[in-house]
Order: C-alpha cells, then sequence, then structure tokens
C-alpha cells in the first residue's frame, strides 16, 4: 500500500473499531461511503447504528450510503492527521462531500478517537551497514579516470577496518586495510554514522580534529560526490533545503582632503601631529580645518606623544564581528582613551590597546605607540598603543 | 574667493567593508530551484479555486489565500516574452555584460511573468510576443541562474 505522511488509507479503515465511542453514538444512524482515488486508495463503507459500527470494503458502486465522501488517498490521509486543513481540502475541492458536510464534521471527531500514524522505531545503523552499501551507491560518472584507496579506521563500538578501492569506474569494499592507502581517515564509528545520516555535519567534523586525516586531504574531501547520499532503509529522506552563503564587498575610497591628510603624512613618519587653535589654544587629535568649539580656521600643526597616558578605557568582551572581514573579532579587547604628551587635557583619542596589556591595564597607565613595519600614510600605520614598559619598572 | 591649498598630504585611503551573508531559499523556493537543477524543469504552484498557476511559487494564492503550497504543477520550459527591458549599463553585481535584455516571460501553463535574461537576439530587434524557450546551465549553482537564459524558438 502506498503510504502518504507515513501511513495508509487501509490503516485508517483498520483501526476505526478500535477507535469507535460507541457510547457518543448510541442516537446515530447513518452510513458514510468513502472513495479515495489514486495509488494506496479504494472504498469503505462505515456503518453506524445504534452504538455498533460495521467497515467493510467495496467493490463497485457505494450504495445506500446517506453521505459519501470522495477524495484522493494523499488528501485523504493528510485531512485525517490534520496535515491538510479539512476546510482548505474543501474550499480547494481536493475532498468533496456529497451530503452534509457540516454535520459529518461535527460527528466524526464525537464518535471516533483521533487516528494517530503507528510510531515509527528509529533504526539503528551501524558503520557497517553504511560501509556495505557504498558499492552501490558508487557513482561512475562522477568518478570517471579516477583511482585511489580510501582507508577508513573506525575504532569504538560498531567500528572496525575497511578499504574502498575506486578504478576505472568500479568501486569494491574490502575489510581491512590495504597498503598503500590513498589516504586513510581515523574517526569513532558513531562519528562517521553520524556524517552519513546527517547529525553531524562533515566539515564540522573535519575541522575539529574528530576525523584524523592522513595522505591526501583533497582526496578525502573529494570523495563524497563519489557516492549517492546514505539513506537509513525506511526513513524518508530529508527534504533538501536551499541557503546560499554569499560573501559581498564593498569597496570604499575615503579623501582625506588636506588637514586630515596631515595627519597620515605624520603616521608615516611616525608622528602625531595635531594643530593647534590660535584662540583656545586647545590641540585638536586628528587635526580639523576648524576648531570645533571657536569656530576659527586653524592652521598651526604641533608633534605631540609619542607617548601618552590612558585616562579610561572599555573592556570589549562581546564577540562582534570585523566588518572588514566578517571574522569573529578576537576577545577581550580593549579600547584606550589617550591623551599624548603635549596635548591640551581634554584631547584624547581612542587607541586599540595590545591584547596582552590588557589584564595590566589601569586608568592613568603610561603608554607607547606601536607601529607598523611598514608606513604608508594610512590608518593601518598605526597598530595600537602597548603598556611602556620603561616607565612601569620606574 | 580662492583658497590656496596644499595638496601635498592629501591621501585617498582605501577600505573594503565584507558584508557575510546567509540567504535561505524557503521550502517553496528549495523545490522549486532543486526540479531545475536536477530535473531541468520549472515548476509552478497553481491555485484550483482561482485557477491561476504561479511561478516563482508562492505559499498563497494572491487573489482568494487560498494555501497552494503543495498544488504543484509542471510548467513548460517554452513560453512567451511579454515584457522586457535592455540593461544597458555595466556593474561587478550584474549576471552579464551590457547590453543585455532582462525579458518577462510567461511559460506556457503560468499565469504569472518570470523574470530571467534572454539571449540569442539583438537587443535593437527585440520585441514582446516573441516565443522563448529556457536554456539550463551546465554548471549549476543553487540560484536561479541554474537556468542559463532563455532564447528565441
Amino acid at each position: 500500500m502506498t503510504e502518504y505522511f507515513g501511513t495508509t488509507v487501509a490503516d485508517i479503515f483498520a483501526t476505526m473499531p478500535k477507535r469507535f465511542k460507541p457510547e457518543e453514538a448510541k442516537e446515530v444512524d447513518i452510513a458514510i461511503g468513502y472513495e479515495a482515488t489514486g495509488e494506496g486508495g479504494g472504498k469503505w463503507k462505515a456503518t453506524i447504528k445504534h452504538g455498533t459500527l460495521k467497515v467493510e470494503t467495496v467493490d463497485g458502486d457505494l450504495t445506500g450510503c446517506k453521505t459519501t465522501i470522495h477524495t484522493d488517498a494523499e488528501t485523504f490521509v493528510g485531512v485525517t492527521l490534520g496535515k491538510i486543513g479539512a476546510l482548505d481540502a474543501l474550499s480547494s475541492q481536493k475532498l468533496r462531500v456529497a451530503g452534509d458536510p457540516k454535520f459529518l464534521m461535527l460527528l466524526l471527531p464525537k464518535i471516533f478517537t483521533p487516528y494517530a500514524a503507528p510510531e515509527k522505531k528509529p533504526v539503528a545503523v551501524t558503520a557497517r551497514d553504511i560501509i556495505t552499501t557504498i558499492a552501490e551507491r558508487f557513482r561512475p560518472e562522477k568518478a570517471e579516470g579516477v583511482a585511489m584507496t580510501i582507508g577508513y579506521d573506525l575504532t569504538g563500538e560498531g567500528g572496525g577496518r575497511w578499504t574502498i578501492v575506486i578504478r576505472d569506474g568500479k568501486c569494491a569494499v574490502r575489510g581491512g586495510l590495504a597498503d598503500p592507502l590513498t589516504v586513510k581517515m581515523t574517526m569513532e564509528a558513531k562519528t562517521y554514522t553520524g556524517m552519513m545520516v546527517g547529525t553531524i555535519e562533515a566539515v564540522t567534523a573535519f575541522t575539529s580534529g574528530m576525523v584524523k586525516i592522513e595522505g591526501d586531504m583533497a582526496a578525502a574531501g573529494a570523495t563524497a560526490k563519489f557516492f549517492r547520499k546514505y539513506v537509513v532503509p525506511g526513513a524518508t529522506e530529508a527534504e533538501e533545503l536551499i541557503s546560499l552563503r554569499v560573501t559581498n564587498a564593498i569597496e570604499q575610497r575615503f579623501a582625506t582632503g588636506p588637514v586630515m591628510g596631515r595627519w597620515f603624512a605624520g603616521l608615516r613618519e611616525k608622528k602625531f601631529l595635531a594643530n593647534r587653535c590660535p584662540k583656545c589654544g586647545r590641540t585638536q587629535i586628528p587635526p580639523r580645518e576648524i576648531c570645533a568649539w571657536c569656530r576659527v580656521r586653524v592652521h598651526e600643526f604641533v608633534e605631540v606623544g609619542p607617548k601618552g597616558v590612558v585616562t579610561h578605557f572599555d573592556i570589549v568582551y562581546f564577540a562582534s564581528p570585523d566588518p572588514l572581514t566578517g571574522a569573529v573579532r578576537d576577545t577581550p579587547y580593549a579600547t584606550a582613551y589617550v591623551v599624548f604628551d603635549g596635548s591640551t587635557e581634554r584631547e584624547a583619542v581612542t587607541m586599540d590597546l595590545k591584547k596582552e596589556d590588557i589584564p595590566r591595564l589601569k586608568e592613568g597607565a603610561r603608554v607607547r605607540p606601536v607601529w607598523a613595519e611598514v608606513t604608508t600614510g594610512s590608518y593601518r600605520d598605526l597598530i595600537g598603543v602597548a603598556l611602556d614598559e620603561q616607565e612601569e619598572s620606574l | 574667493m580662492t583658497m590656496q591649498e596644499d595638496h601635498k598630504d592629501c591621501f585617498v585611503l582605501e577600505g573594503k567593508m565584507a558584508l557575510p551573508n546567509q540567504y535561505f531559499a524557503g521550502r517553496l523556493g528549495s523545490r522549486f530551484l532543486i526540479a531545475i537543477r536536477d530535473r531541468k524543469k520549472i515548476m509552478g504552484l497553481k491555485c484550483n479555486q482561482c485557477g491561476k498557476t504561479f511561478v516563482p511559487p508562492r505559499e498563497y494564492c494572491e487573489k482568494c489565500w487560498t494555501k497552494i503550497a503543495d498544488n504543484w504543477v509542471e510548467l513548460g520550459t517554452e513560453g512567451e516574452l511579454v515584457n522586457f527591458t535592455v540593461v544597458r549599463y555595466g556593474d561587478r553585481h550584474l549576471p552579464k555584460k551590457p547590453p543585455y535584455i532582462l525579458g518577462q516571460i510567461r511559460l506556457d501553463g503560468a499565469d504569472t511573468p518570470l523574470v530571467h535574461i534572454v539571449e540569442g537576439i539583438d537587443p535593437r530587434e527585440v520585441e514582446s510576443g516573441i516565443r522563448v524557450k529556457a536554456v539550463f546551465a551546465a554548471k549549476t549553482t543553487n540560484t536561479i541562474m541554474d537556468i542559463d537564459h532563455f532564447e528565441p524558438v
């Protein structure tokens, strides 16, 4: 019989007497005809009279039935299990009722307990079960010109040693490990079965060290495509869902202009260039064209630092993605607010602090700049600041 | 007033911002794409109530809100070009080099048009109403580009 949603039409009728509630049906006198078309369908008649139920299969016409239900087998099972809404099925004409549908929809739930599909026990699959199906899952068209021997050393319960030989468009499985092998994979048997039935992601298993690979790494990665996916006997294959991972890149160009440009020119020479307001005397860092307080043009550049003092800081534990790469940032990281020597007192700049120095970071700590090996006049020239060891030891 | 500016220290800094994304095609979208990828078939969803067939697939009929998610029907791989535009600018995110034709193709058996690229005809000569057929991609990518393009029959 053809199964829909894991059950058959015949199952549903076969369990009807068990699900019948005679005490609820004392007043009922009705004969209901069922016609389920398509594979696994058929005709049935249920006669309910004074608390008794008779279910019979019918050949030919459904005669003597006050109400008849016509549908395809799949919809019938779907509606019975609640997988398809009865109203949806009625309105889409997939389910047709000759007689009074409303009466039926009220009556049936009253006199029958709902049908539940028999639960299937999950089949315990062993590594051996999977390995022995390898030859029949082989796809010669994907392995043209491929010659390799793949050894599996599966440890733990249900494990064993096997060698898969692919040559001349043929595939064979042998017990034991051959010598030489193109690649040998060692893992726990349960890791292997997990990967094959899909409970363990192969990529995770490979990258997390659950699988030890000796020999040709590329060959190990390529093996999957030579075989059709293993399907647990009796299980319905999980529906394939498509999910795409894409990393889009936005390229940006930032023109510094002449004033901010002096800051980057300074970084190239490993100097911090601020500009001093002619009115209030504060040192703007990074420099700006106009003093934001006095609203006057600023022309005079002064060198500050290179050492400075930490006024306050943040330590960040939240693993946010780095917007430049999408990779998760290494945590914790610290952002220190540094006032460089020679700056006016409130002109703090935010700087990344060397990771190793985070535990010793305090307000008032002295820091020195950490420069890139090659400085080109870019924000990459200054890596950050580090605690100034010389002054620390004083 | 012209201002005398010293451009000696003007820099242009290059930056690149990466935006990692994951796009889930959905249950119906997946079935639609898999049919194209594995069986070279274009599937639509039909509303029995209205008789309308939708492609790309959608869960509910847009007219009567009937759930049509399971009512798959196979459409033809040929259809009529009902509308088009000619893309005349190039950018890296675009699938083809300009100029190319972006058409709305009503496949045989469908009531809604599918947007795709039309090739094999000069953009100056293309007109609505011509018959086109799908050409499937040799290399599949799990996207709508598993149909490489449509071309005149």
